[in-house]
């Protein structure tokens, strides 16, 4: 039943090699905090989000913000993107967008009797795709291409992409009118997948006081430069996840695979990339190993958006699918032993 | 691995309220002695040597002394303080122990252990007892002050208390009073409550070392007081006094003990005859001695003679001072006896092995007695034996005697040509009972000779009437042998030797003949083995007995034997018409003893022994059950406390944080909180403590997090300076749970920890779902 049960990462999901000096954890923690700090200045109230999606960045994985619209998706993924001062780009997603605007495109150079290639918005370091699900299939496989493959191909010529490389895409619930929902495949290419929600009272009349003025964009600067945030992603990377751990993050998503709820489970790049993510997030945290908890936090984020209910579930809950998906898998994480947790007989 | 300092008394403070509660606890301790000892001097002695050690130690911690001389400082005072009242002036200034002090004191424990070992219970407090007590009282109040206040573990000082609580339940039989227990509980309840109070003190003045708890076993620091910790312990320690208490017959055939209950005889000041019921209603029997003899008729052994009326009208020896020059080689004639009765030399070899006595089981009269050690001297009138400085323990020697056989005939022409002082045993006091002499007028009716009137006493004591009972006169209050109890006796008409013989004895005494009790040892049986190249004879404490014995004119002491179905009756005593069935065959009675005896002792057994037994049997029967549901009910509490005793010691030895998380784990568990193995630390930890005035423990509580985090998860050779976990950081959670708790929920965590099930019981009551 499993059609992830051949699918193999491709080498091109494998990091690119980076000779980068891994920043001292306590120094990660507190640029994270910074950029936490900054982010939120402008997103009052979404703590748990922008943890999230600094985890992805740090992890060198591509964010996928979904929410009704209006509640500061493209706010976040542009405060983030302010915050780390590097190369922003953004694409508005429409219907007639060609997957060249994506890309670039070779033109001809009369002066100089030569193609020449005109770059595309892919090529920044964090590449906002506002409304990604609007575009059409070819647009958007054109852009998932490049998130896997992390460099484009044009005309028979190979342009690497930036380093770091990470897109935040938003896009509307798939039930909006006038969307093309994600296929599964393409999915399953997003780290993690968030949702903003309302914000709290509290929130939503100081936001009315704070943007009477200014846009609070204006005001945020930079707090990370672009080595700082390479530094920042190696040490991420050399964070040490116990056989334990890995074996818990491994249960989980089998779990996901075997669970009678869910049509589709995780694949085996969903296993890879919560590790991956949990690393980043004991990184954020000025931690040099994986705690289970880290696992925990991040599953519902790292495997809703991979998941696919089965349609008597759905049928069952009388509920949008994000927060069924959102359900099994607490559930699922309650239902897994914790390596080394709290058993009675150690 | 650091020695939590805190744990430890602080130099130069005095800790004046734990001083106090210690007195008070060593004094109501001490106050259970009163069963074992007469008046209360000695309490006065013991109470005030505690208080003068425990308030010596703690004057020397407000003087700043470094804790571990503060105990060596109590040791010198408490040996001035014993100098100056037992020294006797030998002392330096009467203060300070010179050899010759030393000395003394050697003496007087010397005296005190010889007088323990005599003294029956309750034991008059000689000087070398008091002194002994004093000591005593004085070295608990030094280890006390050390374990309690110095070493902060006042717990413990329920097990040293228990020294003098239970020293009555192994020597009496009716052991510790329950009420004497109940005071002793609730003064280290009050030692453990102001112990709390103390720690709450330091804490507050001082709240880095506050935090560090406990002895592991101690109580609890903190919480509406120490109860269920010290409960704990103080039910252990009621429960092994009572134990002690009801176990105490059985100790008594074990040797453990040289005292009382292992055969010391017949004490000064107490009544013998009380005494040697005791020693019949004790279950089991033990060896008292063994003999062998040449006599025709194995002798009755006697020990002493009571020939006098004390002023509460209780048998006492009337015996004059003793003469030391009445070496035991020669010992004189018998008074009275003539060279018309018949004798034969006898010789007779003791062994004793049960018996503790000033006095020395010989057969009457004794011609010469070999090879005792220590200096043993006769007594001019009874021809008794007995030592002042040595006792019988042990001894082996042989006693030549004479076995004398007059005949009837020969008592009755006695005549009663009494001399003077002989004839004053004849004498009543005015209080007795005149049923006494009523009955006894009755019975002999038609005698005409103080021989025929013996017989027909002794007839109509060992008549149907009469019953053998060991039991009946305690459950009746009539015990012993004062003239008081013979006119329930003769009401009631059970009774065992004691009552038989005085009564005969006094009966005798209101007709005119002079008479008196002897008090000793029944012949015993005769066994396979052999002694001194004859039949070896087993006389054990149940055959200690007691008999009249009458004056006759030239023939002396006679005795007789009233008592219904005990010993045999002498050839002289049958005499004419003897209708009662015991004694209806004429033939010699030691002809008859393989036989009667047998028959006689099932029917002591019977009547006497067995009905004590069943009573002590069932009591300790009861006692063994009820324990039994103590300790079982108190198991789990047990182990429970066990196991965390183990886990924080080996935490404070550097053992791994696994330790400490299991621990905490197992107590959020008792507590009800629930566990789930699909939970990680973090997430247990936010649980168990998500309300906003636990912040105060979180810090101790993430340190353990960190720590066992690292252990766990980390790689295993990083950061090893995290990977430590505190005692005091896990004291510190645990408080916060039990504190937190409603009392019945620590009553349930407390008795049955709900950690210590198998985890196949089914889940943990509370058991979360995991919010992720």
């Amino acid at each position: 039943m499993n059609s992830y049960a051949t699918h193999i990462p491709t080498e091109a999901s494998v990091l690119a090699p980076d000779d980068t000096e891994p920043m001292p954890l306590d120094e990660v923690n507190r640029h994270s905090r910074a950029v936490m700090a900054n982010v939120e200045a402008v997103i009052a109230g979404k703590h748990s989000a922008v943890r999230t999606a600094l985890t992805v960045l740090l992890a060198e994985g591509h964010l996928l913000i979904e929410d009704v619209p209006g509640v500061g998706k493209t706010m976040l993924a542009k405060a983030m993107a302010k915050s780390v001062d590097c190369s922003v780009s953004r694409i508005q997603f429409t219907p007639d967008l060609l997957p060249s605007d994506v890309t670039g495109v070779s033109m001809f150079n009369q002066a100089e009797r030569r193609f020449e290639f005109k770059p595309g918005a892919v090529f920044a370091n964090i590449v906002i795709g506002d409304e990604i699900n609007r575009a059409s299939p070819k647009t958007q496989s054109a852009l998932l291409e490049c998130m896997e493959e992390r460099q484009v191909t044009v005309d028979g010529t190979t342009y690497p992409l930036g380093s770091p490389f990470t897109v935040v895409a938003t896009q509307n619930p798939i039930e909006m009118e006038g969307t093309y929902a994600l296929p599964e495949a393409q999915r399953d290419r997003f780290m993690a997948r968030i949702s903003m929600g309302y914000p709290d009272t509290e929130n939503e009349v100081s936001m009315l006081t704070t943007r009477d003025l200014v846009s609070p964009l204006e005001q945020i600067t930079g707090v990370v430069d672009l080595s700082q945030l390479r530094a920042m992603m190696a040490a991420a990377r050399a964070v040490f996840a116990a056989p334990g751990v890995k074996e818990y993050a491994v249960a989980l998503v089998r779990a996901t695979r075997e669970d009678r709820d869910l049509r589709l489970g995780g694949s085996p790049r969903a296993t890879l990339q919560l590790v991956r993510a949990a690393k980043a997030h004991a990184a954020l945290h000025g931690r040099d190993f994986v705690l289970p908890d880290d696992i925990d936090d991040l599953a519902v984020s790292v495997l809703g958006h991979r998941l696919v209910p089965t349609s008597r579930a759905l049928g069952h809950h009388h509920q949008d699918s994000a927060a069924l998906i959102e359900e099994i898998v607490t559930r699922i994480l309650s239902q897994t032993p914790v390596p080394l947790g709290n058993q009675k007989k150690a | 691995m650091a020695r939590d300092q805190s744990r430890f008394a602080e130099r130069g403070t005095t800790y004046w309220p734990l001083t106090g509660a210690l007195v008070v606890l060593l004094l109501t301790a001490c106050m259970a002695l009163g069963p074992v000892l007469r008046n209360s001097a000695w309490w006065w002695g013991m109470a005030v040597t505690a208080t003068v050690v425990l308030v010596s130690a703690a004057v020397f911690r407000r003087l700043r002394w470094p804790v571990s001389v503060v105990p060596v400082g109590a040791l010198g005072v408490l040996l001035v303080f014993l100098t100056v009242f037992f020294g006797d002036g030998s002392g330096l200034l009467w203060v300070i122990p010179t050899p010759t002090t030393l000395e003394r004191f050697g003496d007087l424990i010397q005296a005190g252990e010889l007088s323990i070992q005599q003294q029956a219970v309750p034991a008059v407090p000689y000087p070398g007892i008091l002194f002994l007590l004093c000591v005593g009282a004085g070295a608990i109040a030094i280890v006390l002050d050390t374990v309690a206040i110095t070493l902060r573990a006042p717990a413990i000082a329920g097990a040293l208390v228990l020294i003098p609580v239970a020293v009555p339940a192994l020597i009496t039989t009716s052991g510790t009073d329950i009420l004497q227990l109940v005071l002793v509980a609730a003064a280290y309840l009050l030692l453990l409550r102001v112990d709390v109070r103390t720690r709450r003190a330091a804490e507050a003045a001082n709240p880095d070392h506050g935090r560090s708890a406990a002895r592991s076993f101690g109580p609890d620091r903190r919480g509406p007081g120490p109860v269920w910790g010290s409960l704990g312990v103080a039910a252990i320690a009621i429960v092994s006094a009572l134990v002690l208490s009801a176990a105490t017959p059985a100790l008594s055939d074990t040797s453990v003990i040289n005292s009382r209950s292992n055969g010391v005889l017949f004490g000064n000041g107490v009544s013998p005859l009380i005494d040697l019921g005791q020693d019949l209603r004790r279950p089991e029997e033990t060896l008292a001695l063994h003999y062998s003899s040449d006599a025709d008729e194995h002798p009755y052994l006697k020990l002493l003679t009571l020939d006098t009326f004390s002023d509460d009208l209780e048998w006492v020896a009337g015996h004059g001072p003793i003469n030391k020059g009445n070496g035991v080689d020669d010992i004189g004639s018998a008074p009275g006896l003539t060279s018309r009765i018949e004798r034969t030399k006898t010789t007779t070899d003791v062994q004793i092995d049960n018996v503790i006595s000033s006095w020395l089981p010989v057969p009457y009269p004794a011609t010469s007695i070999s090879g005792l050690a220590g200096n043993w001297t006769w007594d001019d009138t009874a021809l008794t034996v007995s030592s002042e400085q040595s006792t019988t323990r042990n001894q082996r020697y042989t006693v030549k005697a004479i076995a004398l056989k007059p005949t009837a005939a020969q008592l009755r022409d006695a005549g009663t040509d009494y001399p003077p002082d002989i004839a004053a045993l004849s004498s009543v006091p005015a209080a007795a009972p005149p049923v006494i002499a009523s009955t006894a007028k009755e019975v002999t009716a038609g005698t005409t000779n103080p021989y025929d009137a013996a017989v027909a006493l002794q007839r109509y004591l060992r008549g149907n009437d009469f019953a053998y009972s060991t039991q009946a006169p305690i459950d009746q209050n009539y015990d012993g042998g004062s003239l008081g109890v013979i006119a329930k006796f003769l009401e009631v008409k059970k009774g065992y030797c004691i009552h038989f013989a005085s009564t005969m004895a006094v009966m005798a005494r209101t007709l005119g003949i002079p008479a008196r009790l002897a008090l000793g040892y029944l012949p015993g049986e005769s066994q396979e083995a052999a002694f001194a190249d004859r039949t070896r004879w087993d006389v054990s404490s149940h055959d200690l007995h007691t008999w009249p014995e009458l004056y006759f004119p030239s023939v002396g002491w006679v005795p007789f034997e009233p008592t219904t179905g005990r010993g045999s009756i002498p050839d002289y005593a049958l005499a004419t018409g003897a209708t009662d069935t015991s004694t209806s065959a004429p033939a010699a009675a030691e002809d008859k003893r393989p036989t009667n005896q047998g028959l006689l002792d099932a029917q002591h057994n019977a009547a006497g022994s067995s009905q004590a037994q069943g009573a002590l049997g069932t009591w300790l029967q009861t006692a063994a059950i009820v324990l039994g549901i103590v300790v079982l009910l108190l198991a789990p509490l047990l182990v429970r406390r066990g196991i965390r005793f183990v886990r924080r010691r080996r935490l404070a030895r550097a053992g791994p944080p696994s330790l400490a998380w299991r621990e905490f784990v197992d107590t959020t568990l008792d507590y009800g909180i629930g566990i789930s193995d699909t939970e990680t630390p973090r997430h247990l930890a936010d649980r168990a403590f998500s309300r906003p005035e636990d912040s105060a423990v979180r810090e101790s509580l993430e340190r353990l997090l960190v720590a066992v985090e690292y252990e766990r998860y980390a790689r295993p050779d990083a950061h090893p300076d995290v990977r430590t976990a505190r005692v005091a950081d896990l004291d510190a959670v645990l408080r916060a749970l039990r504190i937190r708790a409603s009392w019945p929920v620590r009553l349930r965590a407390a008795l049955l920890p709900r950690s210590l099930w198998p985890a196949a019981f089914g889940p943990a009551p509370g058991t979360p779902a995991v919010s992720a």
